[in-house]
């Protein structure tokens, strides 16, 4: 398919779940859970793109996720801008981010990054922790507009915003695994030095990836105000959605676009499910033992998986 | 003519260790010139120093008549400098077509003139793969081929960009002398379509065989620089490898 074609596919996809949603979604409920499945295939695709396709592990997603957050705290208290354009925002200042943050480490390699981005979170979070104006530790309170622009609640109006972000993101992660970008990614996870010698510009390569990584993961976290409507760095930089993030992939495969889909659809409802029937706090815990048994049994996620049934059969 | 690539004065040291002092080198266009030494005399470095892999510390590499001091590797490679690595270095995760496709799509598409459409990238591909004999390999992963059809990949990939000099680090250590044979025919024929090559290498007997000219590089120093036969019986390339 080509790629123009998967951004209108996808697109009618993204579209029909909307309905779907609508009318089949008897409870509230449903449209929070599914935000919150939704928002993780934002995250985990774009985590995907610096550490599935560029090979850089980032554990600071909750920096980048926070940091579009707050940016659409400030935003909120200082003007009434539509929550789109406060993701437009967000992701901005997340894309900041990850700029500085690849030109600061990306002379580091392997688990030093991993360690450094680790590091970007504890900093971001200790800023937003001495920040007054967006409530501090003590956290913020984000009252709701009473309408929402469209009919419907207002969840239902994050839920279709989150729906589309996911498309988009969706969207961009296949354009690049199949494009010029994509295979220089490609170049440098599997040998940074081969790549440089092939003409591939490695610092610049790297920049990208890691600029549009941020500033989806920010456009994640913008409508997480209006969501919450209590918002605090100890759970807006929880480490958890940097355990998820990595996860997922993992899970679902990282070499394509659809493995962090899986992964995300798969661990976001069984955690969702898990929350309701038994207890959130065991969510880390299915994580864990998810992670370790796909380890041991596909070490290349599901994706992996089926890729390497199609060749055993192909021979 | 100037020549292709002339480097003065070069040195390079880590920390205390000096491993590239002051080295003086031409390379004329269309050469095929040897360059060999003991274990740890400099030639990788002085290799990964003219690549870009690695920056000198004083002297001027002139390549084409421009300074590239200071240019980064991949700059360099689409000015026209490649090389192949000591040891295998493929991108494991890609066929043996991407590997081609990538310096093709980087290195010959970003210069300047008429850029390759995506289907006349994948025949170049091909034929790249069929000049070395690995036309048949071509969907394969890198983890499927033999040690010696990996430095045949090695020396496509460095093909593919499509240099002016090419600097082939060890391309045939650690083969069979038939595998070496086989390397070496690959080698004069790329020199044949008019890349100038250095060939880096241990084994004398090809070493002797390819090149016109040889340069001896013993403890960061350039001690001799000719004729292959003269150069090897210049009493200090003795001294170095047979000892007093």
């Amino acid at each position: 398919m080509g790629t123009a074609k998967f951004w209108g596919v996808s697109f009618l996809v993204a579209a029909a779940l909307l309905v779907l949603t609508r009318a089949f979604f008897a409870n509230e409920y449903f449209f929070f859970a599914g935000y919150v499945v939704l928002q993780y295939i934002v995250l985990s695709t774009a985590w995907n793109i610096l550490g599935g396709y560029t090979g850089y592990t980032n554990f600071g997603v909750g920096a980048f996720f926070a940091v579009g957050a707050y940016s659409s705290v400030v935003l909120h208290k200082l003007t009434s801008l539509p929550v789109p354009v406060m993701i437009v925002v967000g992701g901005l200042m997340s894309g900041i981010l990850g700029f500085g943050m690849g030109y600061l480490t990306l002379r580091l390699k392997g688990v030093f990054f991993a360690i450094a981005t680790l590091a970007l979170a504890i900093v971001a979070q200790t800023f937003i922790v001495n920040w007054d104006y967006v409530g501090g530790s003590r956290g913020v309170y984000v009252i709701r507009p009473q309408q929402a622009p469209l009919y419907g609640s207002y969840i239902q109006y994050l839920f279709s915003l989150m729906l589309m972000l996911g498309w988009v993101s969706v969207a961009i992660a296949r354009t690049i695994e199949r494009s010029r970008l994509g295979l220089g990614f490609n170049a440098i996870r599997d040998d940074e030095l081969a790549a440089e010698a092939g003409g591939v510009p490695t610092l610049r390569l790297k920049l990208i990836s890691t600029t549009l990584s941020g500033a989806l993961m920010g456009m994640a976290g913008a409508p997480l105000p209006y969501y919450v409507t209590y918002l605090d760095p100890a759970s807006s930089f929880n480490l958890s959605y940097a355990v998820n993030s990595v996860a997922m992939p993992l899970i679902g495969g990282m070499t394509s676009w659809i493995g962090p889909v899986i992964g995300a659809v798969l661990l976001g409802t069984i955690q969702q499910l898990a929350t309701v029937t038994i207890s959130s706090a065991l969510n880390l815990l299915i994580v864990g033992v998810l992670l370790i048994a796909f380890v041991i049994i596909a070490p290349n996620g599901i994706v992996g998986l089926v890729q390497a049934r199609r060749r055993a059969r192909l021979r | 003519m100037p020549p292709l690539l002339e480097v003065c004065g070069l040195g390079k040291r880590f920390g205390g260790f000096v491993a590239l002092e002051s080295i003086d080198l031409n390379v004329e266009t269309g050469e095929r010139l040897g360059l060999i030494g003991p274990n740890g005399s400099g030639k990788s470095t002085l290799v990964n120093c003219l690549c870009g892999a690695l920056h000198h510390d004083s002297g001027n590499i002139t390549f084409d008549g421009r300074p590239i001091d200071g240019l980064p590797s991949y700059r360099r490679t689409r000015l026209g400098l490649a090389r192949s690595f000591q040891l295998p270095r493929p991108f494991r995760s890609l066929n043996l077509v991407d590997n081609l496709r990538i310096p093709l799509l980087y290195t010959v598409n970003a210069r300047p003139g008429a850029r390759l459409s995506d289907g006349a990238i994948g025949e170049r591909c091909l034929a790249l793969l069929d000049d070395v004999g690995l036309a048949d390999k071509a969907t394969r992963l890198p983890r499927d081929l033999t040690q010696v059809e990996m430095r045949k990949l090695e020396l496509a990939r460095a093909v593919a960009s499509a240099p002016r000099l090419l600097f082939a680090d060890e391309a045939m250590a650690g083969l069979s002398p038939s595998e070496v044979e086989e390397i070496l025919v690959v080698l004069v024929r790329l020199n044949e379509q008019g890349i100038t090559i250095v060939l880096i290498e241990h084994i004398m007997r090809a070493v002797m065989s390819f090149s016109t000219r040889l340069v001896v590089l013993v403890a960061g120093q350039k001690i001799a620089d000719g004729a292959p036969q003269e150069a090897i019986r210049n009493p200090e390339v003795e001294r170095a490898y047979l000892g007093e």
